[in-house]
């Protein structure tokens, strides 16, 4: 186990920056995600942690001994790709056992771990099989059983189940945090499914162009984003963004007025998740849209002064038709409020019909 | 406005049992032209080996007879020709099968009887006898034994044979060698000149070999390799490698990289992961490069016959060529035998390699 700490890392490629200023720290036994759409560098970042590549600036320290030019090899590290990365040549007890091959380990107690951690991911039925012959969720429990064999002192997974269908993919969600939990070993996990980051992790890492946007649990990052970026990348349905313009206690949304708390002005962007907006007596007035019925809620579009936005409501029947009137509502205490110029978060801020 | 979907789609109501009795006709008349264009294509190819093979087993010292060449060429015409109707009127597996059998019993039977009988070993003497030139002028003249002689001096055919094996089996390993290395740093390494480099093995391989028959002579000279089965090899490793690199490159690259990180995480050394993990990958395009390079070097003819003159460093495409030229005019049988015996080899290594080989395409050539 390990305690894992970034310390103003720089990764170059030529004149693109991949990671850029990334520090950071990760305790002992801790499971966190790096979260970011595609080329946000935390894929880099993961290699580098793996030891495949090598920071160009700055040190990684694990448990506080700079390990930059530690090689690859040499880390003890667990690391299960999306592709699963198996060796296609190889049946599945010799997968397991490959990390062991390169270990001071007696074939006897190899063989008997490889049973061990085959039999903690049950695929102790398979043994003998070729990952060919496998399907993708095995395939995946191969993968987690050949990186945690060497008792790994951190675990890195990157993208593990996006080429799980979706019930396997809730399955091993949970798996994987028990799996997790119960090791107590470091683990790292590279997503840019939202979902995945915030069921499975304590805290997540938000990156974007080579940065981190926001570290916080997944409470912080949904309730408390501090930026633009974090706000609208974080939530499905995803929150509705309104630009307007702030001035003497009033956010001027699309020509409509809302009463403004807070000190805020200039071009700025009101932000209301979906189902922070309900159906009221009295309100806004809305015309339904259109209306997607996903079982346990409703997701209705509907268009009212503000704009286009989106409204959760509860409950698996829905009482509205396109075509609708209804009346929308929103409290004060439900709504962010970005400059627009910086994309930071004005803290203290929010927004609210005004009566 | 009212969109009339369907409208359209109510008029063409079709007759489709009519339908399905023209497609069904189709397929087989599609079927028929296109077996009937790949026996045609391929009998240009194929007949003059069938006709090597029946002369080197039927033909005798002496008699220029052609009556079973003939009677063998009459009973695989009709045979081919039986396997190409049935196998468009036929349907079911078990028709094919039954169809199939019969066909081929008829022409067993024929062959057991019209062809069996007169076919011999007498042409393969030179496999035993290194003077059987003379004894073929000898039996043609009719002279006593020891009566003709000045033929060429023929080494054995088996001392040819291990010179053919050892020239393309050694030029083999080293081409595998070296391409396997190549073509893996080719395939992962950024260096300058890397797509200078990939572009300038095509072109390497576009130009005409002969051309360079003189200089290379002159550089054998020089440095000692001419008249030495070593000094061909060389050359041929040369000529064969820029392709062989290309194509094992293309292997590489279908490699996936993620399963090289796993194996450096996993604790295996940089070599350790080349020749553990990633080589088994490429096991089809080693084999593959490996039956072209080996029938390359056991067909080789122009650099033997240039750069090797003694005749203990005869390979058989040499020892085929003296043959010919010491023999044809007396004992054709003699030389198609000969043929055969040259033949066998790289065929059996074909018929093998095959399924390798046809994956070729697969594993891909690709920038």
């Amino acid at each position: 186990m390990a305690r894992i700490e970034f310390d103003r890392i720089r990764k170059t490629w030529g004149d693109v920056v991949a990671v850029d200023a990334l520090t950071l720290t990760i305790d002992d036994g801790e499971f966190v995600s790096l979260l970011g759409p595609s080329g946000c560098g935390k894929s880099t970042t993961l290699l580098m942690l793996a030891g495949i590549y090598a920071p160009t600036e700055g040190n990684l320290r694990f448990d506080g001994q700079v390990v930059n030019d530690v090689e690859a090899r040499d880390r003890n590290v667990g690391i299960v790709f999306q592709s699963y990365a198996l060796y296609p040549h190889m049946s599945v007890r010799e997968n397991i056992l490959f990390p062991l091959r390169f270990k001071k380990v007696a074939e006897s107690e190899a063989r008997r771990r490889v049973e061990e951690v085959a039999k903690l991911v049950h695929v102790d039925e398979l043994m003998g099989r070729r990952p060919g012959q496998l399907s993708g969720g095995q395939q995946q429990r191969v993968a987690l059983a050949r990186a945690l064999v060497k008792e790994p002192q951190l675990l890195l997974l990157d993208e593990p189940l996006s080429n799980l269908d979706a019930t396997l993919r809730m399955t091993m969600r949970a798996e994987i945090k028990a799996l997790q939990a119960k090791l107590g070993v470091t683990t790292i996990l590279v997503t840019h499914d939202q979902i995945e980051a915030t069921t499975m992790a304590d805290r997540i890492v938000c990156m974007r162009a080579g940065r981190i946007e926001q570290v916080g649990t997944p409470d912080d990052l949904y309730l408390r984003p501090t930026s633009l970026f974090v706000a609208g990348f974080i939530g499905a349905p995803p929150i509705n963004l309104l630009p307007g313009e702030a001035a003497d206690g009033k956010l001027v949304i699309n020509g409509f007025a809302l009463t403004c708390e807070g000190s805020v002005a200039g071009d700025v962007t009101l932000g209301i998740r979906p189902e922070s907006v309900y159906f009221a007596d009295a309100g806004i007035r809305a015309t339904v849209d259109q209306i997607e019925p996903m079982g346990r809620e409703t997701l209705y579009r509907v268009n009212c002064p503000l704009g286009s936005i989106t409204v959760l409501e509860g409950g698996s029947t829905f009482h509205r038709r396109i075509g609708d009137v209804a009346m929308l509502r929103f409290d004060l205490g439900d709504t962010l409020v970005f400059d627009r110029r910086t994309e930071r978060l004005v803290k203290g801020a929010g927004a609210q019909l005004s009566d | 406005m009212e969109v009339t979907f369907g409208a359209l789609r109510d008029q063409i109501q079709k007759p489709w049992d009519r339908l399905a009795a023209r497609a069904r006709w189709m397929r087989r008349a599609k079927l028929a032209a296109m077996y009937g264009f790949l026996i045609a294509v391929s009998a240009p190819v194929l007949l003059p080996y069938f006709w090597m093979v029946t002369v080197a087993f039927s033909s005798k010292t002496g008699t220029v007879d052609t009556l079973i060449l003939w009677r063998a060429m009459a009973i695989l015409l009709p045979f081919v020709f039986g396997c190409w109707i049935w196998s468009t009127i036929g349907t079911t597996a078990r028709q094919m099968f039954f169809g199939f059998a019969a066909i081929t019993a008829v022409a067993v039977a024929a062959f057991v009887i019209l062809v069996l009988p007169d076919l011999h070993l007498g042409n393969f003497i030179f496999i035993g006898e290194r003077n059987f030139g003379d004894i073929v002028r000898e039996t043609r003249t009719g002279s006593k034994k020891g009566e003709v002689s000045g033929g060429i001096d023929f080494p054995s055919v088996w001392l040819a044979f291990a010179n053919s094996l050892y020239l393309a089996g050694g030029q083999t390993i080293i081409v595998a060698v070296i391409a396997s290395l190549a073509g893996y740093y080719l395939s992962r390494f950024e260096f300058a000149g890397r797509a200078a480099m990939l572009r300038s093995l095509l072109v390497l391989h576009a130009f005409p070999v002969l051309t360079l028959i003189v200089p290379l002579f002159l550089i054998m000279n020089f440095v000692g390799l001419l008249d030495q089965l070593l000094g061909v090899m060389l050359v041929l490793v040369g000529f064969e490698l820029p392709f062989a690199i290309f194509i094992m490159k293309g292997f590489f690259d279908a490699v996936p990289w993620e399963i090289e990180m796993s194996a450096l995480t996993d604790g295996a050394s940089r070599r350790q992961t080349f020749v553990r993990v990633v080589l088994p990958q490429v096991t089809n395009g080693l084999i593959a490069i490996s039956v072209f390079s080996f029938i390359r070097g056991w067909e080789e003819y122009i650099f033997v016959f240039t750069f090797l003159i003694d005749n203990v460093n005869w390979t058989m495409s040499l020892y085929m060529f003296f043959v010919r030229d010491d023999i044809l005019g007396i004992d054709f049988g003699l030389v198609s035998a000969v043929g055969v015996f040259y033949l066998a080899p790289s065929l059996v290594l074909y018929l093998v390699a095959q399924k390798y080989l046809a994956q070729m395409t697969i594993g891909g050539v690709k920038g």
